[in-house]
């Protein structure tokens, strides 16, 4: 996979066609607090971009939009730390873990949020990686194509959503 | 009596409807959107209605405001009519069952997307009037409780809530609809904060100082430009409502309630008309 995602600027809106790993709260809360995490620590979450969602998988569709990242900050170095390329969610992260992308050189990407219907016509494909038995939180890898991205914090750490609150 | 059947037909029509298709109040404003993903905001309108898919994956937590009349003859309780008809929905259609069963052990998900929270109040007369919000969970960690010393100006209360908006505001895909509570015990202006979303966002209140103090809150939250998806275009929130009730002398109960830029609500009204073979 290419690294060149890591390099749009903050503010930079761009579409993205490959894989995503999918992953919210209760997936990372296993993965990293509990001792029986099982298949899941091995695995590979190396140049991998790690989506923040929960979807919907439907006989003809696969039903998807970001979920708060906030509420994840909390394991974003762990992410990182196991060669996470970028992270994508929506709406704003806390100091901290804008931080930790600085520190680490990596952005923070928003998708569009609320609008599931029409990034179900981005999906191409969708694999389930572990913990079925999380159903709509289970770890997936989807494939998606033109998928709507914008840059919230840059490598760099810029922050978008700070530019609005220092006013 | 109102049949169960019947109450069952139309929330399973209001419940598809509010998750597949744009509120007109809504979609007037975001037809005049140009900011950030404004494409993806406005073909998503289309392809989720044209589809039946719903308008975002989190298709809510089920919070239903009956308003019951004392001549009104139900066939079974309207809890039980209501649990049903979001169960029958949710899995028919596929959207997405977002409750856990116990909060903080299992949290094991119900697959059906029940319980349902239900209220309900007793009214005059022979009508049933069901409000209801699919309420995600984004917005719902936003909901915030305050008891303040009765002496608090109009100004400090105003002041907190653009304090709550300002830090929290972006998590809940602004354009925000803000509902306060004012007074009660703390249940009670929580409850108030609720029924405040269930309004259309023209409505004021009909006592002009609270219909002023709204007017002047959405205001000055507008002016935080929040913007559609938190990225700084367009409108912070589109309306703020203020339902209050009297109060303990020692109290003053502050609740917000936030819904997102969907703002997914419904209402429908039964009538009894007395007789019992429906
Ligand atoms: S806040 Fe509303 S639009 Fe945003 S993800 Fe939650 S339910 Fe969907």
């Amino acid at each position: 996979m290419s690294l060149s995602i890591t390099d749009h600027m903050m503010g930079e809106e761009f579409t993205y066609s490959g894989a995503m790993i999918v992953m919210r709260d209760a997936a990372q809360k296993r993965l990293f607090e509990s001792s029986d995490s099982g298949s899941v620590t091995e695995l590979l979450l190396k140049d991998e971009i790690v989506f923040y969602a929960g979807p919907i998988i439907t006989e003809k569709r696969v039903i998807i939009g970001p979920t708060t990242s906030a509420r994840m900050d909390k394991y974003l170095g762990e992410l990182y730390e196991r060669g996470v390329i970028a992270t994508v969610g929506k709406g704003p992260r806390a100091a901290p873990a804008v931080e930790v992308c600085r520190r680490y050189r990596r952005p923070y990407l928003v998708a569009p949020s609320g609008v599931a219907a029409f990034l179900s016509t981005k999906i191409e494909r969708i694999e389930l990686i572990a913990y079925p038995d999380l159903g709509p939180e289970a770890v997936y890898r989807i494939f998606v194509r033109d998928f709507p991205l914008l840059v919230a914090v840059d490598k760099f750490g810029n922050n978008i959503f700070e530019r609005w609150e220092k006013r | 009596m109102i049949k169960t059947t019947v109450v069952e037909r139309v929330l399973r029509k209001e419940l598809i409807k509010a998750n597949t298709v744009i509120n007109d109040e809504v979609f007037d404003y975001l037809k005049r959107y140009n900011g950030p993903f404004c494409s993806a905001l406005k073909e998503n309108v289309v392809v989720s209605k044209q589809n039946l898919i719903p308008l975002c994956q989190d298709t809510g937590m089920l919070e239903f405001f009956v308003f019951l009349g004392h001549k009104v003859v139900l066939e079974e309780p309207v809890e039980t009519i209501l649990t049903r008809a979001v169960k029958e929905t949710y899995v028919a259609n596929c959207f997405r069952t977002s409750v856990v069963d116990d909060p903080i052990f299992q949290r094991k998900n119900t697959l059906d997307n029940t319980p349902a929270v239900v209220h309900v109040f007793h009214t005059q007369g022979n009508q049933m009037t069901v409000k209801f919000l699919v309420k995600g969970g984004g917005s719902e960690n936003l909901t915030r409780l305050f008891m303040l010393s009765p002496t608090a100006t109009v100004q400090e209360i105003s002041d907190l809530v653009v304090e709550v908006v300002s830090a929290e505001g972006r998590k809940a895909c602004p354009p925000l609809n803000v509902g306060i509570g004012l007074g009660g015990t703390a249940d009670k202006a929580l409850l108030l904060s609720r029924l405040a979303l269930t309004k259309s966002f023209n409505e004021r209140n009909s006592r002009h100082c609270y219909a002023h103090l709204e007017v002047e809150l959405l205001r000055r939250i507008n002016e935080l430009h929040l913007g559609y998806q938190g990225l700084g275009c367009g409108l912070s929130a589109y309306s703020v409502h203020i339902e209050f009730f009297p109060t303990h002398i020692a109290t003053l109960p502050v609740a917000i309630s936030f819904d997102c830029y969907l703002s997914r609500r419904g209402v429908v009204e039964f009538v009894d008309n007395g007789s019992y073979d429906g």
